[in-house]
C-alpha cells in the first residue's frame, strides 16, 4: 500500500527513488575537507577498487551526523553504509546505540606497531568496535610577527603562558591569548588538558591537580581574548587569520586554512605547554568501524585492513600531512607543512585517550559549569568543585543503577 | 495614506531597517569577491578595496555546486505546487465550515506543528529510510510537506475568509456552476494569499535542513552543501555558496511579488 502511495506521488512529481547500492559497490563514510577527498578519490581508493573490482562510494557527514544518520539506518533495519571512520571524542553515542559490529575477532589485524592509545580508544569494556586509524592532537598556533614584535617567545609552561598573556593585554588593552570557552565540548576538551597536565583526574574533578588547573584558569582569565567566549574549533582560525588572537590551542586541521587559503604564513605552531606535573594533550583522532548490518560486510573488513596498511598510511602522511597511527610508515611532506608537522608529532608524544564513560555528558556539563562559574563568574575554586565533585558522584551512580 | 510631515521619518525609519537587514548579506558578498588579504586584517574595510572572481570561478567550476543546487531548486519547487494542490482545495473548505468547526480544523494543524521538528525528524526519517526514500527529491518533498502544509492551509484559510460569500452567489446568479465560481472567481481572487503561501513553502523547502540531513547520503541539498564547506573550514567557498543560496530566493520573491496586491477585493461587493 506504502509502496503504491510513493509510487503515485513519484509520478505525480516527476521525481523518482534514489537507485539501490549495486553489489560491487562499498560505501564509506568520512568526515573529510575537499583536498582530502580529492587524495581520496584520486590516491587511496583506486587501487582497492582495482583489486576488488569495486567502486567505492565516499559519503560526507561530520562525526555528530554520522552518528545520528547511523543510528536512523539501524532503526529503519536498512544500513546504506558499509564503513565509517569516526571522530575518536564521538565514539560512545555509536556504541551506546549499539549501531556498531564488534571487532574484537580482528584484533589481530592491527599492526603491532600501532599507536597503544589509539586502540584503547576504540575498546569498550574489553570489547574492540574501532580500528586505529589516524591520531590527532592539538597544537598551539601563535602570530610570529606578534610574538616578535613584543620580543616575546611562544610559552612553553603556564608562568609562561600567563606572562605571554599578560604582556599583551598590558601592551594592547585587550586579551590576545585564548581558550575554547565556548561551554561545548570544546571547553571540555581544553579544560581536561589543564586538568591533567596538572596531573588532577577530571573525572574527580576537586583534586589538588584539577584545583591547581582551575584555579590557574581563573588567573589567566583576566588577560584572556574577549572572543574566548566564541571560542571553538571553528571560529579560533577566523580569530588567528584576523589577527584578534595571537595565541591559541586547536586542532591541525587549520594548518591548511590558515597558510594555505587565508595566506597568513606568520601563524606557526609549537607543540604546547607544560602544567606543573606534565604536558599534556587529549588524543583525537579518528578510528574505522563497521555498522550492523552493513551490506557488504566482507568487503567493508578488507577495506579496514586496507586503511591501515602501511601504503595508505605513508600516503596519508604524505598528501595530507596526518600523522601515521604507525610508527613504521613515513612519508615524505611539502616543505611548508614541515615545522607544523613537527609540532604535532611532538603534541602526539604527550597525548592521551579521553576516557570513555556511559556518563559522558554528566562529565561534559560538570567541566563546563566549573569553567562558567570559575573563570567567567570568578567564584571560589574548592568549593565549586567540590560541588561539581558532588554532582558527577551523583550522576555516576544514577547512571550505575 | 500618511501625513506628509511623518513621510521623513517613515522613509528614514524604513532605510535604516533596510540597511540593517542587508548589511550582513553585503558582508557575504563582499567576502565572496574580496582576496584573502583584504578580509584577513584586524581592521577590513566597509568597502570592496580589491575584487577577485577567484572564489566564484572555483565554486562555479566545482563538481558540488551543481547537483545540489538542481536538488534544492527541483524539491523547493515540487515542495511549494504539491503545498498549494493539497492545501489550496482544503482551505476553501474549511474557509467554509462554521466557525466552531473552522478553528477545531485549523487547531488540529497546528497541533501537528506543536512537537520540535528535531523531536519527530527520526522517527520520520526511519519510515521514509525503510521505504527506500534515502537521498530520492520524493522523500524530501514529502517530508518538507510535513513542515509547509499546516502553514501553508493557515494561510489560504484566511485567504479564502476574505471572499465575500456573496461574490460566489453573485458569480452563480451570473451563470457560472460550481467548478467555475471556484476557478473563474474564487481562486484567482486569492491569488495574493496563494503567492503568499508558494513563497512561504518554497523558501521553507529551499533553507530545510534537518530533514535534508538524514535523507541525504551522496545528493546533497545546497543548504547541507554550505553546512558542509562552513564546518570544514572554505571561508571564501562559504561565502560564494552563501550567495549563490539568496539568487533564486531573489528571483523567486521577485515572480511572485507582482501577485502580493492590496485592496484588490474592494468594491467586490455592494454594501
Amino acid at each position: 500500500m506504502h509502496r503504491a502511495v510513493i509510487l503515485l506521488l513519484g509520478l505525480f512529481i516527476g521525481c523518482e527513488q534514489a537507485p539501490e547500492p549495486s553489489h560491487n559497490e562499498l560505501t564509506v563514510m568520512m568526515g573529510l575537507a575537499e583536498v582530502e577527498w580529492r587524495v581520496m578519490r584520486e590516491q587511496v581508493f583506486p587501487p582497492f577498487e582495482h583489486q576488488h573490482q569495486v567502486r567505492l562510494r565516499g559519503v560526507q557527514a561530520e562525526a555528530p551526523d554520522a552518528a545520528k544518520k547511523l543510528v536512523a539506518m539501524h532503526r529503519a533495519k536498512r544500513m546504506e553504509v558499509d564503513l565509517i571512520t569516526q571522530d575518536v571524542l564521538q565514539l560512545a553515542p555509536l556504541v551506546n546505540a549499539e549501531v556498531m559490529e564488534e571487532l574484537s575477532a580482528y584484533r589481530e589485524a592491527i599492526p603491532a606497531t600501532a599507536l597503544p592509545h589509539l586502540i584503547e580508544v576504540g575498546t569498550f569494556d574489553g570489547t574492540v568496535f574501532f580500528m586505529p586509524y589516524r591520531p590527532n592532537v592539538q597544537i598551539a598556533y601563535y602570530n610570529e610577527e606578534k610574538f616578535r614584535a613584543y620580543e616575546l617567545h611562544p610559552p612553553q609552561t603556564w608562568p609562561e603562558l600567563l606572562a605571554v598573556a599578560q604582556r599583551f593585554h598590558a601592551a594592547e588593552g585587550v586579551g590576545r591569548v585564548l581558550v575554547q570557552g565556548t561551554l561545548t565540548p570544546n571547553t571540555t576538551t581544553q579544560v581536561i588538558e589543564f586538568i591533567w597536565a596538572a596531573g588532577g583526574d577530571p573525572l574527580v574533578l576537586n583534586d589538588q591537580g584539577s584545583v591547581e588547573a582551575l584555579t590557574f584558569l581563573q588567573q589567566l582569565a583576566p588577560y584572556l581574548s574577549p572572543e574566548t567566549r566564541r571560542a571553538d574549533w571553528n571560529t579560533v582560525n577566523a580569530f588567528l587569520a584576523t589577527e584578534s588572537v595571537y595565541l591559541a590551542r586547536n586542532w591541525p586541521f587549520g594548518i591548511h586554512l590558515l597558510v594555505q587559503e587565508a595566506g597568513k604564513t606568520q601563524i606557526k605552531a609549537h607543540h604546547g605547554w607544560r602544567g606543573p606535573v606534565r604536558e599534556a594533550h587529549v588524543l583525537g583522532g579518528e578510528v574505522i568501524g563497521i555498522p550492523k548490518g552493513a551490506r557488504q560486510r566482507e568487503l567493508a573488513l578488507e577495506f579496514m585492513q586496507y586503511l591501515m596498511s602501511k601504503p595508505v598510511q605513508e600516503t596519508l602522511v604524505s598528501s595530507l600531512g596526518w600523522p601515521s597511527f604507525r610508527s613504521d610508515a613515513y612519508g615524505s611532506i611539502q616543505a611548508w607543512q614541515e615545522p607544523y608537522f613537527a609540532a604535532v608529532q611532538e603534541a602526539l608524544t604527550q597525548a592521551y585517550p579521553r576516557p570513555q564513560l556511559s556518563y559522558w555528558g554528566q562529565l561534559d556539563r560538570a567541566l563546563t559549569g566549573a569553567f562558567r562559574e570559575i573563570v567567567y563568574e570568578g567564584q571560589p575554586v574548592q568549593a565549586t568543585l567540590d560541588r561539581y565533585h558532588w554532582e558527577l558522584q551523583q550522576g555516576r551512580q544514577h547512571n550505575r543503577r | 495614506m500618511k501625513p506628509s510631515h511623518t513621510l521623513p521619518w517613515w522613509y528614514g525609519g524604513s532605510l535604516v531597517v533596510a540597511l540593517f537587514t542587508l548589511l550582513p548579506l553585503y558582508i557575504m558578498v563582499k567576502s565572496s569577491v574580496s582576496p584573502p588579504h583584504d578580509i584577513f586584517t584586524p581592521n577590513p574595510t566597509f568597502g570592496v578595496s580589491a575584487l577577485t572572481d577567484a572564489h566564484w570561478k572555483a565554486v562555479l567550476a566545482s563538481e558540488t555546486l551543481w547537483p545540489p543546487l538542481g536538488k534544492s531548486l527541483a524539491v523547493a519547487t515540487w515542495t511549494m505546487l504539491a503545498a498549494i494542490g493539497v492545501a489550496a482545495p482544503a482551505a476553501y473548505v474549511i474557509s467554509r465550515l462554521p466557525w466552531p468547526w473552522k478553528y477545531g480544523v485549523l487547531l488540529g494543524l497546528f497541533a501537528s506543528r506543536m512537537v520540535p521538528e528535531v523531536g519527530i525528524a527520526l522517527p520520520i526519517a526511519v519510515r521514509f529510510l525503510q521505504w527506500g526514500l534515502v537521498d530520492s527529491q520524493l522523500g524530501l518533498v514529502l517530508a518538507h510537506l510535513i513542515k509547509t502544509l499546516p502553514f501553508v492551509a493557515w494561510i489560504l484559510v484566511g485567504s479564502f475568509e476574505a471572499i465575500p460569500v456573496a461574490v460566489e452567489e453573485a458569480a452563480e446568479v451570473d451563470g457560472c456552476d460550481r467548478l467555475g465560481v471556484l476557478t473563474r472567481v474564487v481562486f484567482p481572487m486569492a491569488l495574493p494569499g496563494v503567492a503568499v503561501a508558494g513563497l512561504f513553502a518554497w523558501l521553507e523547502s529551499w533553507n530545510e535542513f534537518t530533514y535534508a540531513l538524514y535523507l541525504s547520503l551522496i545528493d546533497n541539498t545546497l543548504p547541507l552543501q554550505i553546512y558542509y564547506y562552513i564546518t570544514r573550514g572554505s571561508w571564501f567557498d562559504s561565502a560564494t555558496y552563501a550567495t549563490i543560496l539568496t539568487v533564486p530566493v531573489i528571483v523567486v520573491t521577485a515572480c511572485l511579488q507582482r501577485y502580493l496586491k492590496a485592496g484588490y477585493l474592494a468594491g467586490a461587493v455592494k454594501e
